[in-house]
Parts: C-alpha cells; sequence; structure tokens
C-alpha cells in the first residue's frame, strides 16, 4: 500500500512541473502532506498507539493545513501575480524530471539488490528532492522557491520512511520544527523583500544593497 | 445458441448502434451541466441520417484520395472496434500482438485522414491536417506506455488476454489501474478531439484541429468520418473502462452490466471535464500530452524495474 500512496506522490511531482498556478502548487503541497502521512501510518495499521500516531498527525496537521494557509496569506498579502513565470519550456522542464525520473528508479532498483531499501518509495523520495531542486533553479518567484524547498523536505521526510522502518521520534520532531522556523523566516524575509522591490522575482535580488 | 449468436451479434451492436448514443449522451450532460436544455439524445442519430441523405460533392482539384480516404478511415477504425472485448465477451478479432495492431489501424485512419485533407487543396485543411499529424505524434506513446507496460507485466500481448490479466485483489494492480486510467483518459480526450485538446463546438478555422479537416467534405463522406469520430469514442471509451476490469467477477451478467454502468459513468466525467475546462492554448497542448506519457513512463519503470 505505500508503493500505491508513493506511486501517487510522484504523479503530483510531474503535475507539479506542468501546472502554471500558483494555487495548484498549494493544494500539491497540501494533497502530498496528507500522501506522507498516510504513507507513515501504513506500516504500523496492526499495532497502532499514541506513540506511533504523533509524527503522522503532526505532519498532517503542520503540511497539510498550517504551512498551505501561511503561504496562501503570503500570497494573499502580497498580491502575487498567480500565474507562475518559469524561466524554461514547460515541456523541456517536464522531459528533464523524466529523464532525472527514470535515472533514479533505475538506481533505486539496482540498490535494492545490495542494501535493504523499499524501491518504490526510495525511488519517489529521491525524485522528490530532484524536482524541489529543479523548482528552486527554474523558476523566478520568490514563493516557488520556498515551496521547491517545501518538497525537497517532502522527499527528505518520505526518504527517511523509505530507508528506516522508524526514525526516531526526536528527530522527526526536530525536522518538522525546523521547517516550520525556516516557513516562517521565508515568510518573513518575501514581506520585508516586498516592501523594497515591487516584483517578488529573483531578477530583481542582484540589485540587493545595504 | 442464443447466447452465442447474441455475444457474436454485441459487437456490432454496441460499436455500430450505440456509438452514436454515447456521444448523444455526452452532448446532453453537457448541456444540462451548463444550464441549458441541449439537444435530444438522438441527435446524433439525426444527423448520420441527414448526412446520409445529402448528395457527395468534391472539389474540382481533389483526386481519387479524397473518395477513398472516408472509406479507408471508416473501415481501419471499424476493425480496430472489434479487437476490443466487449464486456466480458472474446472479442471478434483476437490474436496474439494485436495491441501494435490495434495502435496501428487508428494510425491508418489518421493517415487516410491527413491525406484526404491534404489532397481537397485548401490552405486551412492542410493546416488542420498538419496539427493532427504533430499531435498524433505525442498522442502515440500514451498508448504504447500505458498497454505496452500492462503487456510486459503480464506477458500477453493480446488486449482481451492483457485485460484478462488484471485483477483487482491486487494491490499493485490497483496502481496500475489508477496510472493507467489516468493516461488513457488523456488519450481518449486527445484522440477524439474532446475539449482540453480540441473544442468539438468551435467553428473557427484557426482554433480547430480534427474538425477543420472535414470541412470540405459532404454527403456521404460526411457522414462517414462523423460516424468514425463516434466509433473512436466508443472505442477509447471501452479501453479506459475495460481498466476498471469486470473480468474478475465471476457472474458474467454482472460483470456486463457493470461494463455498461461504467461506460455511462465515462460520459459524465468526460461531460464534466469538458464544462469545467477550457481548452488549452495550441502551444500548450505538447506538454499537456508529454505530462500522460510521463505518466506511461513511470507505469514502466514501476513495472519493469520494480518488481
Amino acid at each position: 500500500m505505500e508503493n500505491v500512496l508513493s506511486i501517487l506522490f510522484c504523479l503530483t511531482l510531474l503535475y507539479l512541473v506542468i501546472t502554471s498556478r500558483l494555487k495548484t502548487y498549494v493544494s500539491i503541497l497540501r494533497a502530498q502532506g496528507v500522501l506522507l502521512s498516510a504513507i507513515m501510518v501504513f506500516p504500523f495499521l496492526h499495532h497502532l498507539s499514541v506513540h506511533i500516531l504523533i509524527i503522522p498527525l503532526m505532519s498532517l496537521v503542520i503540511k497539510a493545513i498550517v504551512i498551505p494557509r501561511f503561504i496562501n496569506k503570503i500570497i494573499i498579502d502580497l498580491d502575487v501575480h498567480r500565474i507562475v513565470e518559469p524561466s524554461i519550456q514547460p515541456f523541456n522542464f517536464l522531459l528533464l524530471i523524466v529523464a532525472s525520473m527514470s535515472t533514479i528508479f533505475v538506481a533505486a532498483h539496482v540498490l535494492s539488490g545490495y542494501t535493504p531499501i523499499e524501491p518504490i518509495p526510495f525511488a519517489s523520495a529521491f525524485s522528490a528532492i530532484v524536482t524541489g531542486i529543479f523548482l528552486i533553479i527554474f523558476r523566478k518567484k520568490l514563493i516557488i522557491h520556498v515551496i521547491g524547498f517545501l518538497i525537497l523536505e517532502n522527499g527528505i521526510f518520505l526518504f527517511g520512511t523509505s530507508v528506516a522502518a522508524e526514525m526516531p521520534t526526536i528527530v522527526e520532531l526536530g525536522s518538522m520544527l525546523d521547517v516550520f522556523v525556516v516557513v516562517f523566516l521565508m515568510g518573513i524575509a518575501i514581506n520585508k523583500i516586498s516592501s523594497t522591490f515591487a516584483k517578488q522575482d529573483v531578477t530583481v535580488l542582484g540589485r540587493l544593497k545595504d | 445458441m442464443a447466447a452465442l449468436i447474441f455475444q457474436e451479434l454485441l459487437p456490432f451492436l454496441f460499436i455500430l448502434g450505440i456509438s452514436p448514443l454515447l456521444v448523444g449522451l455526452i452532448n446532453k450532460q453537457k448541456a444540462l451541466l451548463s444550464g441549458r436544455r441541449g439537444a435530444p439524445i438522438r441527435q446524433p442519430y439525426y444527423d448520420l441520417f441527414r448526412l446520409s441523405r445529402k448528395e457527395t460533392i468534391y472539389a474540382s482539384t481533389a483526386s481519387f484520395i479524397s473518395r477513398l480516404a472516408p472509406v479507408v478511415s471508416f473501415s481501419a477504425i471499424l476493425v480496430a472496434g472489434f479487437m476490443l472485448p466487449i464486456g466480458y465477451m472474446r472479442p471478434l478479432l483476437s490474436f496474439s500482438g494485436d495491441i501494435i495492431v490495434f495502435a496501428y489501424l487508428l494510425g491508418l485512419a489518421r493517415f487516410f485522414q491527413i491525406l484526404g485533407a491534404m489532397d481537397i487543396g485548401s490552405s486551412f485543411e492542410g493546416m488542420g491536417a498538419a496539427r493532427e499529424a504533430a499531435f498524433a505524434v505525442f498522442a502515440e506513446p500514451i498508448y504504447f506506455f500505458t498497454i505496452g507496460s500492462l503487456a510486459f507485466v503480464s506477458g500477453y500481448t493480446s488486449l482481451y488476454e492483457v485485460y484478462l490479466s488484471i485483477h483487482l485483489d491486487n494491490p499493485s494492480s490497483l496502481v496500475f489501474i489508477i496510472v493507467s486510467s489516468i493516461s488513457a483518459f488523456f488519450l481518449m480526450v486527445t484522440e477524439c478531439s474532446r475539449m482540453p485538446i480540441d473544442d468539438p463546438s468551435t467553428h473557427l478555422e484557426l482554433t480547430m484541429i480534427h474538425e477543420v479537416m472535414i470541412l470540405d467534405n459532404s454527403g456521404i463522406d460526411l457522414f462517414l468520418y462523423q460516424y468514425s469520430s463516434y466509433i473512436k469514442i466508443m472505442i477509447y471509451g471501452i479501453f479506459e473502462v475495460l481498466f476498471f476490469n469486470p473480468f474478475s467477477l465471476q457472474n458474467q451478467w454482472l460483470g456486463f452490466f457493470l461494463f455498461v454502468m461504467l461506460l455511462l459513468l465515462l460520459t459524465t466525467v468526460v461531460a464534466w471535464v469538458e464544462t469545467m475546462t477550457a481548452r488549452l492554448k495550441i502551444k500548450s497542448i505538447p506538454q499537456y500530452l508529454l505530462f500522460a506519457t510521463a505518466i506511461g513512463i513511470l507505469n514502466l519503470l514501476i513495472y519493469t524495474f520494480v518488481r
């Protein structure tokens, strides 16, 4: 069942690449949050306990509710133009992602022969990391850089669940706090930048001075 | 005996008889969803009847290709239609390797339609033919990746056996069904020139893809083109519906009933999608189709490398 959910996760990544609306980006983040918490719960369905449910519930609340809401608030506050301006043709971007995804799946298949990993969640997680990085590289809007970072983080999260059966709770809690703080800081930073520059775009950041 | 005759007649009934009804249903639901009353469900039959009684006129520049193209395209699509199982039945034509023949019969139909459009000598038709050919390049990989990965998994190369091999109780089949049905839906929308790719109801030559190719056809030629486009929707509808496989049900009649219900559900989904979405810019169609291909590639990756 984790495989099914991981494939759905991969589909959201592909959709992320071709969509051109900010609203869709946020709803994809929300969907990924739900998928991730479901992936975390599934292996322990037979012996559920409060201790196991803490992390999935927290990730559900933070990733699927709090962060998307916060990003939506930033989008509305700053009145960001709703259409994404890519610095690469979406068609080429999709080709790039498909090529890297294929490489990753083949690599995961090879790796699974040597180490005990679950190949499909592993490959999906890796694809999410790569997609996040590419999003940061190829999109001009600062708010999408935040979203790209979150996608990357989702990938790392899934990575943890695919490599180790159970991560130490304290590590996961720490990473969750990190993400929350980073998004918060980025929101403040974008807010500040927007009071200096009218356009929240990486192209204007070259003029940033004291 | 009676059951056997029924089984033989069923494909004719579905492919030739009911396919205009399917389009009528889609159009009716589309009208209802957008708050209009809409044409009656039988309207496609009336259209076909009207066209069949009209005189056929050929352009002065047209050669024998124009006369040949509608017939070839219609018959190729018809034969392709007979390769798909209706409900639980074994199709009329089924042999190993027919997944490729199926694709190329549809390709042949498209090729002759394009030739026929170019033969007439109008620049609009040439433009439409160019578009049809260009988008077909992106649409064909969707089919091959989707059905090809299933053929890889099951080890069969006949559509009937490939579909038989899907079992709903297997969770990895579930992934396949979700992923394949998405890309099959994209394929259906593209091949039948439905909404996000092409708007079947516009009559502006500059934006049409499929409709512009048949602008200069009339009478029985237009009848054949129109009829084959209805059959095409039926074919891709069956292609999509079979993924939610009623074969696994033990009771044949229940399976057949489920099949018909799923087809009806599909008309609702198509109508709903057409009401909700606007036509894509022609520039962004390739990336839309590549998205479906990417889904197919993902499918293939899962099933060949990670098993």
